[in-house]
This record gives C-alpha cells, sequence and structure tokens, in this order.
C-alpha cells in the first residue's frame, strides 16, 4: 500500500496546470473566426493563424487584413530561429515537436512571401514584391534533390517580371523560370502590362504523421479536378494555366534533420519500452521465488526468504519501471500543424487595360480543357487610373 | 509477504500509466517575458539576417555625416534644396524603404543648421489643393497665389540596397551594400555618394532544418 501511496504522490509530481483556451465562438466568417482563434492560440501558434487568416483574407478581397497578417508573421519565418527554448524542448527526447513555435514546412513559408509579394505589388511597390520571391525562393533551396532546389517557377519569373517593370533586365529569373517550368512556354514579359492575374485553384497538401510512434512527417495529397483557369476580360480570353503545385513542392523536399532527431526519439521509445517488459518480466519472476515454503521436521510449514531472489525482483521492478516511464514520456510525433487552406496549384498572367471597371467570368477548367460546372465566378475589374499595377487576385477556393 | 511482491510487479507495471495520467504541456514562461527597452543601434534577441534598426542608425548616421561633408553643402552661400527620391530595394528583404531617407532627412535637419533644406514633395497634392483655394479666393493668402513659389531641387538624394545570399547546410548569410548618391538636379553630375556594407550569418535551430 505504502509503494502505491509513493507511486500516486509520483505521478502528480512536476504536473503544472494550463490555463483554460479561451471559448471561440464561431460566426462562419473565416477571417472573424481565425482571428478569434488566433487570439486564443498560444504564442507558439501565432504564426500558424496569421497564414491561414491572411489567405481567408485575399479570398474575400480583403487584402489589408491579409498583409497585417502576413506582416506579424513574416519577421518570425524570415528571421533565424536560434538558441530557442521551444525549439531546444522540440528536440528533446520528452516533448512533441509541435511544442516548438510554428513557422511552417519551406511550402507554407515560401507561401507566406507570395502572397505578401503581391501585396507589396498592389502597393506599388514592385521592388519589395521582388525581395519576397528572391526570399521564397531561398527557402526553397534546401530541398535535397539538385532538381528541386528552388524550382518554383513564378517565383522567378515574377522576379525577373518586377525586374522589367522596374526597368532591369529580368532574363536571368525569366531563364531561370522557363527551365523549371518543365515544358510549359511561359508568357514573354511585358512591361507596359498594367493589370496582373494571381489565380490559383486546387486544394493543397495536407500533413499526417506516420511510423510506428507517429515520428515521420508525410503528406496527404489529392490532385484537384481543376488544372487550369481562363478568365473573360475585355473582349479577350486570358488564360491562366498552372505554373506551380504545392503539392509537388511539399513532397520533394526531402528528409529533414528533425526527421532525424524524431527517428532517435521513436528508437529510444521502442528500446526503453523493450528493456522496461523484460525488466518487469525478469522483476515478477524474481517476485515468484522471493519466498518458499518447506515442511519442517515436526510437520509444520515454514515460509523462509530467498535474499538474491527479493534483491533481483526490486532492482528489476525499479529498472522496468524506469524503463517504462523513460519509453511512455518520450514523444516522437512528428509535428503536423498545418496551414490548412492552401491552394494546390498557382497561377498568373498579365494584361493590359485602359482605366475604368470591367465586367469578366472566371472558369475553370479539368485536365481535359473541359469547363467545370459549378465554379464559374462574375466579378468586376476595376482598374485605377494610377501610375501603380492594378493587381487582382483570383481563388477556387471559399474563404 | 509473497503477495507484497505482486501488488510491487503490479504497481511497477501500473506506474507508467499513472505517472502521465492528466500532465499536460507545462506553462511556458510563467511569468511572462518583460518589455525590455532597448537602443535602435543596439542588436536585439530577436535577429535575422536582414534589415535591422541597428543597421539602420548605423547607416544613416555614416550617410548624414558624409552629406554634411561635402563642399557642395558647406560652402553653398544660399541652402541648397533636396529632394529626396525613393530607394530602390534590390536585396530579399521586403522593407520599409522611406524609412532611410526619412532617417537620413532627420539627422540633416538635426544636425546642419539651416544649411540644407528638404522639398517636401510628398505634401504637393495637399500644397497645390492649397494653392488653388488660395487662388480661388476661397482662403486667404499672405502673398500673390499666382506668384510660384514652390521651389525646385537642386540636388536628390537617393539609394539603393543591394543584396548577396548565401544559404547551405551551414547556414544562411547575407550580405547587404546600402550605397546613397547625391545628384545635381541641374547637371546630373553625382556629388556625393557613400556605401555601407553589413553582412550577416545565422544557423536556425535543428528543429526548423
Amino acid at each position: 500500500m505504502a509503494t502505491l501511496a509513493v507511486v500516486g504522490l509520483v505521478a502528480f509530481t512536476g504536473c503544472a496546470t494550463v490555463p483554460d483556451r479561451p471559448q471561440v465562438i464561431v460566426t462562419g466568417d473565416a477571417v472573424v473566426d481565425g482571428n478569434a482563434q488566433r487570439a486564443a492560440a498560444p504564442a507558439k501558434d501565432r504564426a500558424l493563424w496569421d497564414f491561414r487568416v491572411a489567405a481567408s483574407a485575399l479570398r474575400a478581397a480583403n487584402p489589408a487584413e491579409a498583409k497585417l497578417r502576413l506582416d506579424d508573421a513574416l519577421p518570425l519565418i524570415g528571421g533565424i530561429l536560434a538558441n530557442d527554448a521551444d525549439a531546444k524542448r522540440a528536440r528533446g527526447l520528452f516533448s512533441a515537436e509541435s511544442t516548438k513555435t510554428f513557422i511552417g514546412e519551406p511550402y507554407e513559408r515560401v507561401m507566406a512571401y507570395y502572397y505578401r509579394g503581391l501585396l507589396y505589388w498592389r502597393d506599388g511597390q514592385p521592388d519589395n514584391a521582388r525581395a519576397c520571391y528572391r526570399s521564397g525562393q531561398l527557402i526553397d533551396s534546401d530541398a535535397e534533390a539538385v532538381d528541386n532546389k528552388s524550382d518554383y517557377v513564378l517565383l522567378d519569373y515574377l522576379d525577373g517580371f518586377a525586374s522589367a517593370k522596374l526597368g532591369g533586365d529580368g532574363s536571368d529569373a525569366f531563364a531561370r523560370a522557363q527551365t523549371n517550368a518543365k515544358g510549359k512556354t511561359l508568357p514573354p514579359y511585358d512591361p507596359a502590362a498594367n493589370v496582373l492575374i494571381f489565380a490559383d485553384y486546387g486544394r493543397g497538401p495536407r500533413k499526417y504523421s506516420g511510423g510506428e510512434y507517429g515520428e515521420q512527417l508525410k503528406f496527404f495529397t489529392k490532385d484537384s479536378a481543376v488544372h487550369s483557369a481562363t478568365l473573360a476580360v475585355n473582349g479577350e480570353t486570358v488564360v491562366l494555366p498552372a505554373f506551380d503545385d504545392l503539392n509537388f513542392q511539399a513532397t520533394t523536399r526531402g528528409g529533414r534533420v528533425m526527421d532525424h532527431i524524431l527517428g532517435g526519439k521513436a528508437v529510444f521509445k521502442r528500446n526503453t519500452d523493450v528493456v522496461g517488459n523484460v525488466a518487469l518480466v525478469g522483476a515478477a519472476i524474481a517476485a515468484d521465488n522471493a519466498y518458499g515454503r518447506r515442511r519442517r521436521p515436526d510437520g509444520t510449514i515454514e515460509t523462509y526468504g530467498n535474499r538474491d531472489a527479493q534483491a533481483a525482483a526490486v532492482a528489476l521492478g525499479a529498472i522496468g519501471l524506469l524503463s517504462k516511464l523513460a519509453s511512455a514520456a518520450t514523444t516522437p510525433k512528428a509535428d503536423i500543424r498545418m496551414w490548412d487552406n492552401l491552394p494546390q496549384r498557382l497561377s498568373f498572367a498579365a494584361l493590359r487595360l485602359g482605366p475604368g471597371e470591367y465586367p469578366a467570368t472566371l472558369e475553370f477548367q479539368d485536365a481535359a480543357g473541359s469547363t467545370l460546372p459549378g465554379l464559374t465566378q462574375t466579378l468586376k475589374i476595376q482598374v485605377e487610373p494610377a501610375a501603380r499595377d492594378t493587381v487582382i487576385f483570383l481563388s477556387e477556393l471559399k474563404p | 509477504m509473497k503477495n507484497s511482491f505482486r501488488i510491487l510487479a503490479f504497481a511497477t507495471a501500473a506506474a507508467p500509466a499513472l505517472f502521465l495520467t492528466g500532465c499536460a504541456t507545462g506553462v511556458q514562461n510563467p511569468s511572462g517575458v518583460p518589455v525590455t527597452e532597448m537602443k535602435a543601434d543596439e542588436r536585439g534577441f530577436v535577429a535575422g539576417t536582414g534589415v535591422e534598426s541597428q543597421d539602420l542608425v548605423a547607416v544613416t548616421d555614416k550617410m548624414a555625416r558624409g552629406v554634411l561633408g561635402i563642399p557642395e553643402i558647406t560652402s553653398a552661400k544660399v541652402a541648397p534644396r533636396i529632394v529626396l527620391d525613393p530607394v530602390v530595394n534590390e536585396t530579399r528583404f521586403p522593407i520599409n524603404k522611406d524609412i532611410f531617407l526619412t532617417r537620413i532627412r532627420s539627422q540633416l535637419n538635426e544636425k546642419s543648421m539651416g544649411k540644407v533644406r528638404f522639398l517636401d514633395r510628398e505634401m504637393m497634392k495637399t500644397l497645390e489643393r492649397e494653392r488653388d483655394l488660395k487662388r480661388g479666393g476661397q482662403v486667404t493668402a499672405s502673398s500673390d497665389p499666382n506668384v510660384v513659389e514652390f521651389r525646385g531641387a537642386d540636388y536628390f538624394l537617393t539609394g539603393k540596397l543591394q543584396g548577396l545570399t548565401t544559404k547551405s547546410s551551414q547556414g544562411t548569410s547575407d550580405y547587404i551594400l546600402y550605397s546613397f548618391r547625391l545628384t545635381d538636379a541641374r547637371t546630373s553630375e553625382i556629388v556625393w555618394e557613400s556605401s555601407s556594407e553589413i553582412k550577416k550569418q545565422g544557423l536556425e535551430d535543428a528543429a526548423y532544418r
């Protein structure tokens, strides 16, 4: 009984209370709800909610909110996170990877820069937009396979386009984009084009954990039915083909350093569990032999102690207990927090339109080029007379 | 006694489950992290390899000193008029481009003792509207509003940020060249130019690689 009491005491030692997460009242407005979730979320998840809200805000034609959220997240994801206590804990045996501050996998960080870039361009700052595309491409530069390093077509294409717009030479960036376009012919730059269409469609990759203890970060990808889009405006049809595919980008990164750490944790968890089992079985066997009975000469039964067996039982029990504790406390699970409202495919087109309002129709096509029913959107494009470019963001996805 | 050891064995097996029941992630920084006021030219504990406040301060201090030292400013009989032209950003870091020129301007205004004057081209629309109101007699004027009094620039001050980046398994390295120049508006001569270069590198925690 005394042993149980001690175990009970130990069980609660070191447990701290965690403050209740404030209740979030769902309104159905993705931006409002996302911001409420963000406010209620722990600080380590702020960037995650920034990302989600930014995408929702862009689709809800609320660029100011998208800018606010991305400007909150970019200093974090663009910095060097070193000597970070949360990250150190995430690497440790007894904390999950998700205890670290969320900055997202490379394809998520790239998208934050991609979206911020189009917002800079919208504000008449193509050089800052170009900076975002360059940072995005750099983030993708440490993929394992050479062919998959910095292979976003649009990031290079838009880098060069911004340079061309600023009176520079974007030909190097265009050439890199064309190399990565895998057979697609990219439209040549038209520096006089004043309406820039950024479009995305399909649902992006989703994370899940695999392996014996969930230590492997995996991606669920489902090819979207939408393979391209067209925008009918001012008597012409603008083709919006898919230049980049986030499913491809998420799954062609190769292994992470963190995967090795999680793999090591999984091995430790398995080994300590096995050691614990063996030791506890040994303890039980030793305990069975700790006492024996024998008949005295007078016929009565005597119980005698086997000191060696008793010592072995206690020692093995202690080893087993510690091993099982260590195994149970080891958390190798991969971090599967994800920017879950990303698109699958990214597209871009530039055209010339005079100032004014233009009715337009956006249609989405399948792999065979047939228009998909039920997805058509009608919209109005307002081209400002200002010197800056008009940037239009179109998405198949709802806010 | 044999029963006692059976209890011990049971307790040994059950302990891990009990141990972890109800435990959750602990509270981080339960007392919070107090706000730390830092000097603008001091490196903070939240750092990146991009443009930061200490770089801005160092670069703009140097540029302001440089402009104030040239004969076109020090020996001018009439304070030269300068217009600021937006900085061009060619780095991979999106920045607030106005902040460099704003600080250079405020440094020059503070330290030049009236040796230079800046023309507020950002206010032109507002100023033109005010002038039109005066011309229309809708508001009073202290001088003839039909006389053009908006001054032209003697010099343009602008700058460019250019960068080189290297990323490998050893970390990320960013070199940024900040260059500023003062151009004579009449002759197009560059009468002053100076640059400042800053290189930073770092390697993020393995948890993020």
